[in-house]
């Protein structure tokens, strides 16, 4: 599926920000077989005294800015065509949980694709007993760790709620799963606590999401703002899949992935530090519209 | 034990080890197994034997002397307070013969070179763990292993350039490798004060026992960074979490010893990849940065968010290759715990020769057979967090020492060891050897272990000869008596022959540096200037409180016209007169030594102690002084007290653009004072007594009598507190104390206005010395008192941003 994607993220700062550096990750990423972009830009106003593209560890592309006059407001603008065709279905050949753990053993290396990297605690994932235990109820003996994962996939979008007004970004992990109730980001989150509670390595993703739903289906979840979901390691074979409990569905044509590492700390859109007397709000605004 | 030619008699030697009890089997570092004295010993032994128990303690005060002097302190983190605590110097030096030296030198050199590589490894191939022998998860899920600088090359080629090994001598008698300190080890700066202090007490016997100085191996270190520079004459730093640190005094103390800057987080920038200094002239570019801060907390921008103490950008300077960080940041992954489970298997691998010293036995619980091998011999071990970064014998919050939990735990041990497998290390629980130590008078044998430090040089890894010896307390257990609240000792390294003596003075051919005005950080910068305003405020509020105090004392009637003035405004000053000593006097010397806090490597011991010993003051007055006589002569006594102060300030502080900081901020605020002052007791409409008041308050009345020779008038007032240059008190004579400052400050020039400040000044000037005393009315000096007070907004919006 073809899309034209675009984005308006906008900071206010009523008392004038003095200086900032941040890191930008909003551009749709180039995935060799899963994802091409085909045409990008990002804007930024006013033009930062810096500006420096690269990649990170996990291989994300991120722009870092650098203002240091004092500016009102900023505005960061994405215009994005992306093809993103539809993966290919496939049989599950992922192996059991001991298994699993056997080929993560196996697997000697701290690179980028490691599993490694993904199966214990993370800056904003910790590993808690709760979920742990929540993760454990829902695993048949001797089901597939593909299987496993669909399981809490769907029992999580069964007993949590979405709710755009119940969280925010800093709300930690527990606290979501605790009142069962959240934005994608929580989803993925409790997710993430859940496979690597039970020993699947799991991490996240952020992306963007169909707005527009295709005829007679209706609206997903989360497409009006940048949206988050799953991906874990179904073993050598497989390698990683990725969810979305936000939808109890498998990510696919309709998810356009930005970057994918441990858990939203890694892949924040917007992180930064800024020099500022006071508070500052903020507006963002996306559309992910299929070109017909 | 046999000592012919003795002057100290053998009887002597043995009534001073009458008390020494040393415990079968474990090793101690004074009497050899067969129950000798060790030859490294003797000197000292025999001397301390014919010493008098006075004797010996009146040396013993000379040290401690010696560090309250030099306010050496660290900060102590307890459960319900955080003090600044005297150094717990154990007086008795740890002795050790050149020969073993060599030895433990020669394997802590080969372990540096072997941690190098595995650092390299580690932000780089990975060859170690593809190949086997580092498990993976043990790097993936470690803190300290920074995947934001995975491939980044050092600018200087090294990682390393400053570390530290803690070393134990074992039960047979070998030393042993406790823990590695890679990332940012403190100590060396208090093994300098322990040699200081140590070398007073025994200062004939130091003299003459050969023992190895220290400089030579500092003056090495300090040529060593200079050279990492590069082709410039930027400054070396020391990054520092700031005054809030237990070992900030080390930090402030080594800068000075060393005469390198030293920096908090919020002193650097980035700009294009350049690490910068922010100084009152500008961003001045840094590349070498001595860095006493914990990655962690190094850049929020990409590490942990939440830190204050860095600099957001810096992985990106380091990234680029701008600066050297010694050491490099993610070098702490090193220090954890469970490495030291492979390192033997590592050293072999990639140096085809075993460790030369050996490491503490280590097991990681992640893989199956050593995890079934600590819980078959958990009752010879210390299972704790795999990946603490602490010693062996620094428990975590959950430890089992022997079998036995340290804290409440519902599991059994193996039980426990089972659930947290991969996050568990068994460590074998080694007695360590003990050295002598002086308690109440008597020699006992404690357990000790060492800190050794070791500097990367042109010519290859450097030893300090000494190092920082800490001893525990008696315990039965060696590990617990080890842990926090033991002492730490001199370490003298003991040569046949006589040593050279050293000096930090510098190598030929290089000279030495001189300080530009220019790279003072606008953070020091910003803080002198403040402490030269809170303690000028604190005088004017003193003097205020005794001229309050001393008419309360004269009078019957607290009600007079003159004190119900006076008292109205101290309280628009927030004076609570109801008070004999104003809280608002704590407060603003707290300020001040809040500010002086941060650039203790600024100004000398004696000028930090006198404003020590001030504070102390006002706390014990405020509890005894009552109203009156008895309060207005607690007040002179801090007003002299104050005046030590600034006299150690002011004459003998170097004229650095710092000095000249803190004088503008002790002149505008006795500009702002004085104005506000003469606008409210030198109105036409006051009451009798105010003008005498008011030249009091200025401490100018013998100046008042010797000039004019009627009494106190409107006229005569306003011509001596505001307009006469030559009174040192006057407004006018600030003036001339800010204009000659501020012609020296980075981008202006002496003599003709060229900055928007001097220029602000100028009119700010003009309307005060364009009118005689009698247009100085009440409306024109508050104006002017509100265009000196704008002042100090321009002085930070130019150099302390």
């Amino acid at each position: 599926m073809l899309y034209d994607i675009s984005l308006q993220i906008e900071y206010h700062y009523p008392d004038l920000a003095d200086a900032g550096r941040h890191q930008i990750r909003v551009m749709p990423a180039d995935l060799p077989g899963e994802q091409r972009t085909i045409a990008a830009t990002f804007t930024v106003d006013p033009a930062p005294q810096e500006q420096v593209e690269r990649t990170d560890f996990f291989g994300n592309r991120l722009t870092e800015l650098l203002f240091d006059q004092p500016h009102e407001s900023i505005t960061l603008k994405v215009k994005a065509r992306v093809d993103r065709p539809a993966p290919v279905p496939r049989l599950d050949c992922s192996p059991t949980l001991s298994a699993l753990a056997a080929e993560i053993a196996g697997y000697r290396g701290v690179d980028a694709a490691s599993p490694h990297h993904f199966t214990g605690a993370s800056v904003r994932v910790p590993i808690e007993q709760q979920t742990t235990d929540y993760a454990r109820s829902l695993h048949t003996p001797g089901a597939t760790a593909l299987e496993t994962i669909s399981a809490i996939n769907t029992a999580l979008h069964r007993d949590m709620r979405f709710d755009p007004e119940a969280t925010t970004v800093e709300t930690p992990m527990l606290e979501a799963f605790e009142r069962r109730h959240g934005v994608c980001q929580d989803f993925t989150h409790v997710m993430i606590a859940c496979l690597r509670g039970i020993g699947i390595p799991a991490g996240y993703v952020s992306g963007y999401l169909r707005t527009i739903p295709p005829q007679g289906k209706s609206r997903l979840e989360g497409a009006d703002a940048m949206h988050a979901w799953v991906r874990a390691w179904c073993g050598r074979e497989m390698g990683w899949i990725e969810f979305d409990p936000t939808n109890a569905m498998m990510a696919g044509e309709d998810h356009i992935v930005i970057a994918r590492a441990r858990d939203y700390f890694d892949v924040a859109p917007v992180r930064g530090v800024m020099r500022s007397a006071g508070a500052h709000t903020s507006r963002h605004s996306v559309d992910v519209a299929p070109v017909v | 034990m046999k000592l012919q030619g003795d002057h100290a008699s053998e009887l002597d030697v043995s009534g001073l080890l009458a008390g020494y009890d040393r415990t079968h089997d474990v090793p101690d570092e004074l009497i050899a197994a067969d129950g000798s004295i060790r030859p490294v010993w003797h000197d000292l032994i025999r001397a301390l034997a014919s010493m008098t128990p006075q004797e010996i303690g009146s040396r013993i005060a000379r040290g401690d002397q010696y560090l309250r002097d030099a306010g050496v302190f660290y900060r102590h983190y307890g459960p319900q307070d955080t003090a600044e605590r005297d150094w717990p110097l154990s007086h008795i030096p740890l002795l050790i013969d050149e020969a073993e030296w060599q030895e433990i030198s020669a394997g802590l050199i080969q372990r540096a070179d072997l941690l190098e590589q595995v650092v390299a490894d580690l932000y780089g191939p990975a060859r170690l763990v593809e190949e086997g022998f580092l498990p993976a998860p043990l790097i993936a899920n470690n803190r300290e292993w920074l995947r934001p600088l995975v491939g980044t090359v050092p600018r200087s080629g090294h990682f390393l350039h400053f570390i530290a090994f803690d070393i134990g001598r074992g039960p047979g008698g070998n030393w042993w490798v406790l823990g590695d300190r890679a990332q940012a080890p403190s100590g060396a700066g208090f093994a300098l004060e322990n040699r200081i202090a140590t070398s007073r007490i025994f200062s004939d016997i130091y003299g003459h026992s050969n023992v190895e100085r220290l400089a030579g191996f500092f003056r090495e270190y300090r040529d060593a960074l200079l050279d990492l520079r590069g082709d410039n004459s930027s400054r070396v730093g020391i990054l520092t979490p700031g005054p809030l640190n237990d070992t900030y005094y080390e930090h402030a103390y080594i800068a000075r010893y060393l005469g390198f800057m030293l920096l908090e987080g919020e002193d650097l920038t980035v700009r294009n990849g350049q690490l910068m200094v922010r100084t009152v002239g500008g961003l001045s570019p840094i590349n070498v940065l001595w860095r006493r801060l914990d990655a962690q907390w190094a850049d929020p921008l990409e590490l942990n968010e939440a830190s204050r103490l860095g600099t957001p950008g810096l992985l990106g300077a380091v990234r680029s290759g701008s600066v050297t960080m010694i050491n490099a940041l993610g070098s702490g992954v090193l220090e954890t715990r469970a490495l030291l489970a492979f390192i033997p298997r590592i050293c072999e691998a990639l140096t085809g020769e075993p460790l030369r010293l050996p490491n503490i036995a280590t097991w990681w619980c992640g893989q199956a057979a050593e995890r079934e091998h600590v819980k078959a011999n958990a009752d010879r071990m210390t299972i704790g967090d795999a990946y603490a970064t602490r010693l062996p014998f620094e428990l975590d919050d959950i430890s089992a020492v022997g079998g036995k939990f340290t804290a409440k735990v519902k599991e059994t041990v193996e039980a426990w060891i089972d659930d947290g497998a991969a996050h568990l290390v068994g460590q074998e629980a080694v007695t360590l050897s003990t050295a002598p130590a002086l308690v109440d008078g008597v020699l006992k044998p404690r357990p000790m272990s060492l800190r050794v430090f070791l500097a990367r040089t042109a010519s290859g890894w450097r030893i300090m000869p000494g190092g920082f010896a800490r001893i525990g307390h008696h315990g039965d257990r060696p590990e617990l008596a080890m842990q926090r609240g033991g002492s730490v000792a001199d370490v003298w390294i003991v040569r046949k022959d006589p040593v050279r003596k050293e000096s930090m003075l510098p190598r030929d051919g290089i000279h030495l540096m001189q300080n530009l005005p220019g790279v003072l950080p606008s953070r020091a910068a910003d803080n002198l200037f403040w402490l030269g305003r809170y303690v000028e405020r604190a005088e004017h509020l003193i003097r205020l409180t005794r001229a309050y105090h001393v008419r309360l004392a004269e009078t019957a009637y607290p009600d007079t016209p003159l004190l119900t003035d006076l008292s109205e405004y101290m309280s628009s000053l927030d004076i609570d007169i109801s008070r004999s000593v104003p809280a608002a006097i704590s407060t603003a010397l707290a300020s001040a030594f809040g500010s002086a806090a941060h650039v203790r490597d600024r100004f000398s011991s004696d000028g930090w102690l006198a404003l020590a010993d001030l504070q102390r003051s006002v706390t014990k007055m405020s509890g005894t002084a009552t109203a009156g006589d008895d309060a207005a002569r607690a007040m002179g006594v801090l007003l002299r007290k104050l005046s030590g102060f600034s006299g150690l300030v002011h004459e003998n502080m170097y004229h650095f653009t710092g000095w000249r900081f803190l004088s503008i901020g002790r002149s505008l605020e006795r500009a702002i004072a004085t104005t506000f002052l003469l606008a409210r007791f030198a109105d036409p409409e006051v009451p009798e007594g105010a003008y005498d008041l008011a030249v009091e308050l200025c401490d100018s009345a013998m100046s008042h009598r010797r000039r004019y020779a009627v009494g106190t008038n409107r006229e005569t007032v306003i011509d001596l507190l505001a307009l006469d240059p030559l009174n040192p008190r006057s407004v006018a004579h600030q003036f001339d104390e800010l204009r000659e400052h501020f012609g020296f400050l980075p981008g202006a020039t002496p003599h003709r206005p060229t900055t928007d400040l001097q220029r602000a000044m100028l009119r700010t000037y003009a309307a005060l010395a364009s009118r005689p005393a009698y247009k100085l009315d009440t409306g024109a000096l508050k104006d002017i008192g509100a265009g000196i007070a704008a002042l100090s907004a321009r002085i930070g919006h130019a150099y302390f941003r």
